[in-house]
């Protein structure tokens, strides 16, 4: 009976996460097309598609949490799709308040690679027992590492998407040059606040990430302590120049974007 | 039921008929009372701007709705013999076009201005609340609100800035967003920065200082903006409290070196400065421009972007018409406004086109 739900769990979630995907892409899409035709409002309908999109990314995490019977975090394929769930729900939060509505534009393609990566990767794995196999230990430290390390990445990656869009439209400004794009993105000021109060929500959620790391049973392979604490330091550093006027806006975005690779880099060989 | 527009615009009469042809609002009421009392006219709208006059009435019979509205500017506006006005003269179809194409500003002389939306619809408004409308021009200016918006959302006619005020409020917007937490320092009390910085001040900016030469003007524009004014000497104290810059002095030289903008930089953290230099010659060094966080816009700047606008608005206009179709053809704008029976009639921008002698010309009775 067990094993019947799983394999109908098995099913399903690969079913949300398609039509998860399908939905980023209709958004990103939708959002595409409305910056060449110039429309520069925002877009109930857009709103919705992507809100759908994060539904169903919701009801893939939780079917997976389901076979596992704890955090779905133990394959790089579901990383990745926790990393989009982060990702979307930090722009839901952030992206409104902040009115940074086209940070879907430049977000949706991110969270569209991850997801299609994830995709191949859930089509290729074993059997719902076999996937149990992997995780028969639960170790509560290891859960709340992988967890807030994600969310932390989310917004370190979001950083790092307000600091291209900070650099696209300071060239603009400073250059005259008032594109399609310049009229769509935000004001230059709230980019900058986003930027420098993502990078901190990133460095605080890594710090405790981090730390946790240090309780886990099975203490993780020492590359990847040691990756994680650079990252957490260069963060640091970037934020403790800007805070002391050693660097200006311009570095304060390269930096978010550049030192993003570092967190990819993390995912890449866990 | 037939719809009929007489009217004459910015493109078809000198301002001299324009203004005379004016409807004064306080009469106005008193007016489309007259207008709907006159024989075949069921129902009737003014639409009187410094741009256009234009009457839209529900009729009868075309002709006749045509003559006795004519005859009655004659005599209500005192035209005298032999002076002609070129009445465009448009109905059923044409006319609903031309009033939708009025609400989305594509007959407007700043192409694509919003302000004659809002005009429009205090036109039908005031004809409501006199009891000039019934159901054709109530379902017809309905319409045209629903058609105005959608040229607004579904194009790109209204984008953009196309004055030099407008550029540098727009652009103030997209650096800072809200305006009302910046503060704005206008060197130079002339018409320009008066006339940029009330536009700042309408959008929100509160904390204005003003800087000049005459020290007695400085404090005469302060007071119109509720601002403060200071002495000339001092402007440079002031650089790091300020989010923007007005610069329009009469100076021959730069008055605002890089120097100057560098050495404020680091007291205002990683807040951006927009300088606004609108004096010619140049009152702003261009190496301002160069610093970081620092957006410099010239006079050139500023009016090429307005006319980059003004551009690419012309561009919209062979999409605005497809819009415009595309509704009429859904909304089944026929049934409301049939097509025309009679001899075909012109938009006034086709008139336009022809010449003199196959212009609607309307002459006003010689005797």
């Amino acid at each position: 009976m067990g094993q019947a739900f799983s394999y109908d769990v098995f099913l399903m979630d690969k079913i949300f996460l398609v039509i998860s995907t399908l939905c980023f892409f209709g958004g990103f899409a939708y959002a595409v097309n409305g910056l060449r035709a110039g429309r520069h409002h925002d877009s109930r309908a857009n709103l919705l598609v992507m809100g759908l999109g994060f539904a169903f990314l919701c009801a893939t995490l939780y079917l997976r949490g389901q076979i596992h019977q704890r955090c779905p975090i133990t394959s790089l394929h579901e990383v990745l799709i926790f990393l989009s769930w982060s990702m979307g729900l930090l722009y839901f939060i952030l992206g409104k308040s902040f009115r940074l509505s086209l940070l879907g534009v430049f977000t949706a393609p991110l969270v569209l690679l991850f997801q299609l990566v994830a995709l191949v990767g859930f089509f290729m794995e074993g059997t719902p027992a076999a996937i149990a196999k992997k995780t028969d230990q639960i170790d509560v430290w290891l859960e709340l590492h992988a967890s807030v390390s994600l969310v932390s990445f989310g917004a370190l990656a979001l950083a790092g998407v307000a600091g291209l869009m900070y650099l696209v439209q300071n060239r603009q400004l400073k250059r005259h040059q008032l594109k399609t794009l310049f009229y769509n993105l935000p004001p230059i000021q709230y980019l900058i606040t986003a930027m420098f109060r993502l990078i901190a929500i990133g460095v605080m959620l890594l710090t405790i990430g981090t730390a946790s790391a240090f309780f886990m049973r099975n203490v993780p392979a020492p590359i990847h302590q040691g990756l994680s604490m650079l990252t957490l330091l260069l963060y640091i550093i970037l934020l403790v120049l800007y805070r002391r006027n050693r660097i200006g806006n311009i570095k304060l975005a390269q930096g978010a974007i550049l030192l993003f690779s570092l967190p990819l880099l993390i995912l890449m060989i866990l | 039921m037939n719809i009929l527009c007489l009217g004459v615009n910015h493109e078809s009469a000198p301002v001299e008929i324009r203004e005379r042809m004016a409807f004064a609002h306080k009469n106005l009421a008193s007016s489309l009372h007259d207008i709907q009392a006159l024989d075949e006219i069921d129902e009737v709208v003014v639409l009187s701007t410094c741009n256009r006059v234009e009457i839209y009435a529900a009729c009868k019979k075309i002709e006749n709705g045509f003559d006795v509205i004519r005859d009655y500017l004659d005599q209500h506006f005192q035209m005298q013999t032999g002076e002609t006005v070129d009445f465009y003269k448009l109905h059923n179809h044409a006319a609903a076009r031309h009033l939708f194409s009025v609400a989305g500003g594509l007959d407007s002389m700043v192409l694509g201005e919003t302000e004659i939306f809002g005009q429009v619809k205090k036109a039908y408004a005031d004809a409501q609340n006199a009891g000039a409308t019934s159901r054709a021009l109530n379902k017809l200016f309905q319409q045209s609100f629903t058609a105005g918006k959608l040229i607004r959302t579904n194009t790109q006619l209204t984008r953009g800035a196309s004055s030099v005020g407008s550029v540098a409020v727009d652009l103030a917007e997209k650096i800072f967003g809200d305006l009302s937490k910046c503060r704005v320092m206008l060197i130079g009390a002339g018409d320009m920065s008066r006339r940029t910085a009330k536009s700042l001040h309408s959008r929100g900016a509160k904390s204005i200082i003003v800087s000049n030469r005459s020290y007695d003007n400085a404090v005469k524009l302060a007071q119109e903006m509720d601002g403060k004014a200071i002495h000339f000497d001092d402007w440079s104290d002031s650089l790091n409290e300020v989010d923007i810059i007005v610069s329009s002095t009469a100076a021959t030289h730069h008055v605002i070196h890089a120097e100057m903008i560098q050495s404020a930089m680091p007291q205002r953290g990683h807040q951006p400065l927009f300088v606004i230099d609108i004096a010619v010659p140049r009152d702003v060094d261009p190496a301002v421009g160069d610093i970081e966080n620092v957006y410099l816009y010239d006079i050139g700047a500023l009016e090429g972007i307005a006319a980059q606008t003004r551009h690419e608005r012309k561009k919209q206009v062979a999409h605005c018409e497809q819009v415009l179709d595309q509704f009429i053809e859904e909304k089944g704008i026929d049934a409301l406004a049939p097509a025309q029976s009679g001899p075909p009639t012109q938009s006034p921008s086709q008139q336009q086109k022809c010449d003199a002698s196959s212009k609607s010309t309307s002459a006003l009775p010689e005797s």
